[in-house]
């Protein structure tokens, strides 16, 4: 059943992968220019050259001949090169990816840190003044835009009381080796003599970004973790349980919490796709080396290449994460193994 | 156990009364999602009227009052509520004006969406076997993109402008009001009266018109107070990334974005325009959260 399960789940995977790929492949038809320049990246492709790309690209046939041509570019790492920097796109995405997915991870952790206790918590006093004051919270946090609250915390944390850097991952002044491309294990594993002062600043530059990118995800968390634990709490053998005469905590800690952190593991992984939009908007304010902000520049010079290069890799792992998300949710949560029969 | 309360004088009193008017009884109980209306109902009276309420044009220039405070300020000047620009134009005139661009764009955005997505996602959930399936895993796929990438996307396909960033948003949210729509659907549908109608001959359009629909409406409302706040945001942020509104139009995102640059000299004109996008959106939302709970209130009666 669970093997099955998991199949089936996979099968779901190759085939939005599939249609993302398609996509994908159609826009170096619909960004506007040649088809030959948006695949290669190439520009001014002179007439001995035009023969020997379209070959590459197998443009002089069909269709579904070119898209398998395509894929196994992908699949090669040959991504095109960007117009703008004239470097290979592939080049490009392995170095920012981990800056974005390491803004992403430490928010996301924030996030559960902080919005599943506070949903318990407002669930737990249903009505009372500890929820009254987490929903009054959680609607503001939904309203305010992401850009104004990060503007905000700059003029208040940078410019204000000057306590916070506003841009960049680590000042300039520490030279920090690339290794794995996440500052702080970047930090921790060279050997130089400056390590302690440039893991401060590090995590001085991290906590704005990472205040901004956590709020939205914050916001959701808590809501899912008090709806769902609601729910669960009218359910039958809660009432059970305190008819037998269980206190409050224990009914909550023993016998409602579990029931309830399953729905929040899937919603956990569905974050992901929210936190990698809002990064973008958050790299742009801080100046993050991140994928986000050099695929907002590349719209501005109308990099085809880059753009699609990007999207590609952002979709691939936004999609990834909620496959895999929802994958541990069926590890834990056997009901939803028997019920999913083609449905979502 | 409320539901079998049958014979208390309230709920009997209560259940005479139309479901639309027991509706506007548990919203108005509800102060907060009252003022949220409120505000709502301002802010749609501000787009509508705006070009007549703003003291000046949006972009009339006051080249002797350049970068000057709210009034309250020491050296701020009081035909200038909320002071001036860098090119001394009135913002109190440009905000006002931004509403037409951001809240009332937003709102017809967010009712096209409606529009469309109500015909979808009716068609999805009305529809079985291999085309809902495949429908579905369409769906699914345009899920995983966030709202704001999709739109940058379709911008980047149809350059940056304010009628693109619309159409980028209406296409951006439709994956997720066809969803909803289509759940509501498969939801009603199931249910026993359902059955019942179909067993006495109705054809598919009656069951939709009389059986389905009467009984989805409100929850439609609220799928829109959620797709208009997204709208809000998006068009603000595109405006702010300078993909959609480009200055100088006065759409609230793309005021920001401009004044950017004088957030030390000037913190007023960054911060105004995002207040009032925060109580455009906090308006919404209220307006949203009264009427859910006002319904889920109603059912449990």
């Amino acid at each position: 059943m669970a093997l099955e399960y998991i199949f089936r789940r996979i099968i779901l995977l190759c085939f939005m992968l599939l249609l993302l790929s398609i996509f994908t492949f159609s826009l170096s038809f619909l960004f506007p220019g040649d088809p030959l320049t948006n695949l290669s990246g190439i520009q001014d492709i002179s007439f001995h050259e035009s023969d020997a790309l379209s070959e590459k690209y197998k443009l002089d046939q069909s269709i579904p001949k070119q898209f398998i041509s395509f894929i196994t570019r992908v699949a090669q790492g040959d991504w095109g090169i960007s117009f703008a920097s004239q470097k290979p796109i592939f080049e490009h995405i392995v170095a920012l990816f981990p800056a974005t997915l390491e803004l992403a991870l430490y928010a996301l952790l924030a996030s559960i840190v902080f919005g599943i206790p506070a949903g318990i918590i407002s669930a737990a006093y249903y009505e009372k003044w500890p929820d009254k004051i987490i929903n009054t919270l959680t609607l503001l946090g939904y309203s305010t835009p992401v850009f104004w609250l990060a503007l905000l915390m700059i003029m208040f944390f940078c410019l204000q009381l000057g306590l916070l850097p506003m841009s960049g991952r680590v000042s300039l002044l520490y030279e920090i080796p690339d290794i794995t491309g996440f500052i702080l294990i970047d930090i921790l594993l060279s050997d130089v003599s400056y390590k302690f002062n440039a893991f401060i600043d590090a995590i001085k530059h991290l906590l704005l970004p990472t205040i901004v990118l956590s709020t939205y995800p914050t916001m959701v968390l808590i809501r899912f973790t008090r709806d769902s634990m609601l729910e669960v709490l009218e359910q039958n053998y809660i009432k059970t349980a305190r008819a037998k005469g269980l206190s409050r905590s224990q009914l909550i800690f023993r016998h409602a919490l579990r029931n309830a952190l399953l729905p929040v593991i899937k919603q956990i992984g569905l974050q992901f796709s929210s936190l990698i939009t809002l990064a973008m908007i958050t790299e742009v304010i801080f100046s993050w080396p991140g994928i986000g902000r050099w695929l907002i520049d590349s719209i501005y010079q109308r990099d085809f290449p880059a753009i699609q290069g990007g999207l590609l890799a952002v979709s691939t792992f936004i999609i990834l994460a909620t496959v895999t998300a929802d994958l541990i949710h069926s590890v834990f949560d056997p009901i939803i193994r028997n019920q999913t029969h083609g449905k979502i | 156990m409320a539901k079998f309360n049958f014979n208390t004088d309230i709920s009997s009193e209560e259940l005479n009364k139309s479901p639309l008017r027991q509706l506007w009884r548990h919203f108005k109980a509800n102060h907060v999602a009252l003022v949220g209306l409120w505000l709502f109902i301002a802010l749609t009276i501000l787009a509508t009227l705006a070009p007549v309420i703003a003291p000046y044009g949006v972009n009339q220039q006051h080249t002797d009052a350049l970068l000057l405070p709210p009034s309250w300020d020491d050296v701020g000047d009081v035909r200038f509520i909320l002071g001036t620009d860098d090119l001394g134009r009135d913002i109190l005139s440009r905000l006002i004006n931004g509403t037409t661009y951001t809240f009332g764009l937003a709102i017809l955005t967010a009712l096209i969406t409606t529009l469309l997505g109500v015909v979808l996602g009716v068609f999805a959930g009305m529809s079985k076997g291999v085309r809902s399936s495949i429908l579905n895993h369409m769906l699914d796929v345009t899920l995983s993109i966030p709202s704001l990438l999709l739109a940058i996307i379709i911008i980047a396909l149809l350059g940056p402008g304010l009628l693109n960033t619309v159409w980028a948003i209406i296409l951006a949210l439709l994956p997720q009001y066809i969803h909803s729509v289509r759940n509501l659907v498969v939801q009603e549908l199931s249910k026993d009266y359902i059955v019942a109608q179909w067993l006495d001959g109705a054809n598919s359009w009656h069951i939709l018109s009389r059986g389905i629909f009467p009984n989805i409406y409100e929850h439609i409302v609220v799928i829109f107070t959620m797709s208009l706040s997204t709208a809000i945001l998006d068009i603000s942020a595109l405006g702010f990334l300078k993909l959609g509104a480009q200055p100088p139009t006065a759409e609230w995102g793309a005021i920001l974005s401009e004044n950017l640059a004088f957030i030390y000299l000037a913190p007023w004109t960054v911060a105004l325009p995002g207040i009032l996008l925060f109580f455009a959106v906090l308006s919404t939302n209220l307006v949203g959260d009264g009427l859910r709970s006002a319904l889920k209130k109603r059912k449990a009666i």
